[in-house]
């Protein structure tokens, strides 16, 4: 298939279904898409083409692609129109990748459901009644429907590996460091992660080879140090995260029990008892960096260069990170919320280093429960336990991946694979192997 | 309550700062139970610092970069001082 009928094949799709699940938010003038795809069809033929060519991409509305409407899915940035293109989108561009449109996602990524969008809610393409998962619900839905073939992003607590849970799609949050954060809009600096969505696997792996890397303008980025895939010690020990205490349904825990035995036994891999410590405090230690994070990176939104002030225009949830943010950080608390919560990210991430010295991988579910209906009513604290199991890997500034490994109720569910930082070529291994045929 | 947007009224307000201040305090105090502390990891290369000049910007578009602006003349953007 060329690139063009490939992309002809996107924009039917998106014509028709998008009404129904509200996955992009904004797609490229046709005729401009259109001529892209011909350009890069040329190039193939001439065996000149990059290693993205004939693939279509969509990008979350927090990462910067010039010229269009980056609104971080809020009033606050409705009109703001990107000046400059992110490095990753750099990078996708320089290797002939086809970026048609822009994902719906949590109102500046401050979300878990897909819910909190100012330009409505993204609907689950299995069951259009419940939620996508977030923040980035868009870009796992519009993968899932086929409106593109791979898509960008963010993960600051679960953001990619959560909607891709739900979605039935791979989605993958690098290490810490790995990829450029340069055009991204924060949500939390020293969690952020920008990263790749597919339908399988290898596309994931595709995408991330391309976006990785060190880039001068974001000091905390470096390049991915060369790891053999397979293991040190010759052979995979997969770690079994002991969940206790962490509230997750029994059905999904069976389900991923049984998945770890098969392909370990399929593959020879032997498997292990993994215990985090502090583990069950991951949500307690999280909110309290996003909140100062986000309070600070929110306060260049004051309407004067761009977009709306945010306390005037943002909807509930984006104003409850500000405020209580702003509350913790007055000089009265000298600190206090933000140091106890930097205090007990520090345990957290010793304790997976010093796991990781006996086992390849750890493995868990990405979910603790099965996703809720759109409008549910649930507590805050609920709603922030959604991602237990995903925040860990954030904090500890380690590579984590969503595979779907099978469904219940006719929902997809996914195993989360969560290696050592850096170690993305051999969980890209591993989550092959759980990928299957 | 739900998560879905809708634009917050006045009343709403100090119910979302109060309970946002709740949930820091509830979250605060379990963190209490760690005690001891670890030096923190950093993140980044050893050689922080760049020369000036050698790293090239993204290229701005300065056509778009002022069309975002709500008050501007030729070439400044105009912010009422004090106005924040």
């Amino acid at each position: 298939m060329t690139t063009l009928e490939r992309v002809k094949e996107c924009l039917g799709k998106i014509k028709k279904e998008n009404c129904k699940i509200n996955a992009l938010l904004e797609i490229r003038p046709e005729g401009e898409i259109l001529k892209e795809a011909e350009e890069i069809d040329k190039k193939i033929k001439r065996g000149r083409a990059g290693k993205l060519a004939g693939k279509i991409i969509v990008v979350k509305a927090n990462i910067n692609v010039k010229g269009m409407n980056i609104s971080c899915a809020s009033k606050v940035l409705e009109d703001y129109k990107a000046p400059y293109d992110a490095s990753v989108i750099e990078r996708i561009e320089k290797e002939d990748g086809l970026i048609i449109g822009i994902a719906n996602m949590d109102e500046f990524a401050a979300g878990f459901s897909g819910e909190t969008s100012a330009f409505g809610p993204v609907k689950n393409p299995v069951d259009k009644t419940l939620i996508t998962g977030g923040s980035s619900s868009g870009s796992a839905a519009a993968v899932a429907v086929g409106f593109c073939d791979m898509a960008l992003g963010s993960d600051t607590g679960g953001s990619i590996r959560n909607p891709a849970s739900i979605c039935g799609v791979v989605g993958l949050k690098p290490s810490y460091g790995s990829v450029s954060r340069y055009g991204l809009i924060d949500l939390s600096m020293s969690l952020d992660q920008i990263g790749p969505l597919a339908k399988n696997v290898k596309d994931v792996n595709l995408l991330f080879d391309v976006i990785k890397g060190k880039d001068e303008r974001d000091a905390t980025s470096r390049e991915c140090p060369a790891h053999p895939p397979q293991s040190k010690r010759g052979e995979i020990i997969v770690g079994i995260l002991d969940l206790d205490c962490l509230g997750v349904d029994e059905r999904i825990k069976e389900l991923i029990n049984r998945k770890v035995e098969e392909i370990s036994s399929k593959n020879g891999w032997k498997t292990k008892e993994v215990n985090i410590e502090n583990i069950d405090l991951a949500v307690e230690t999280y909110y309290p960096l996003v909140y100062v994070e986000f309070f600070s990176a929110t306060r260049r939104f004051d309407g004067r260069r761009y977009g709306k002030k945010i306390e005037d225009a943002a909807g509930p949830e984006v104003l409850r990170r500000v405020l209580g943010g702003g509350e913790i950080t007055k000089a009265e608390h000298e600190g206090r919320y933000y140091n106890s919560a930097i205090r007990v990210k520090e345990f957290i991430r010793a304790e997976f280093s010093k796991n990781f010295r006996s086992v390849d991988c750890i493995v868990s579910p990405v979910l603790p429960r099965l996703p809720w209906k759109i409008g549910e009513k649930i507590s805050v604290e609920e709603g922030y336990a959604m991602d237990v199991l995903t925040i860990p890997s954030n904090l500890a500034g380690n590579c984590s991946i969503s595979v779907p490994v099978g469904k219940i109720d006719g929902i997809p569910v996914g195993i989360q694979i969560i290696c050592d930082k850096f170690e993305e070529e051999k969980l890209l291994g591993i989550a092959r192997a759980f990928e299957g045929d | 309550m739900d998560f879905l947007w809708h634009k917050v009224s006045e009343k709403e307000w100090e119910g979302i700062r109060v309970e946002a201040e709740r949930v820091m305090n509830n979250f605060s105090k379990k963190l209490e139970r760690v005690k001891g502390n670890l030096v923190e990891s950093f993140f980044g290369e050893e050689v922080f610092e760049r020369e000036e000049g050698k790293v090239p910007c993204a290229e701005i578009d300065r056509e778009v970069m002022f069309g975002n602006a709500p008050k501007k003349n030729d070439d400044s953007i105009i912010a009422e001082r004090g106005g924040w």
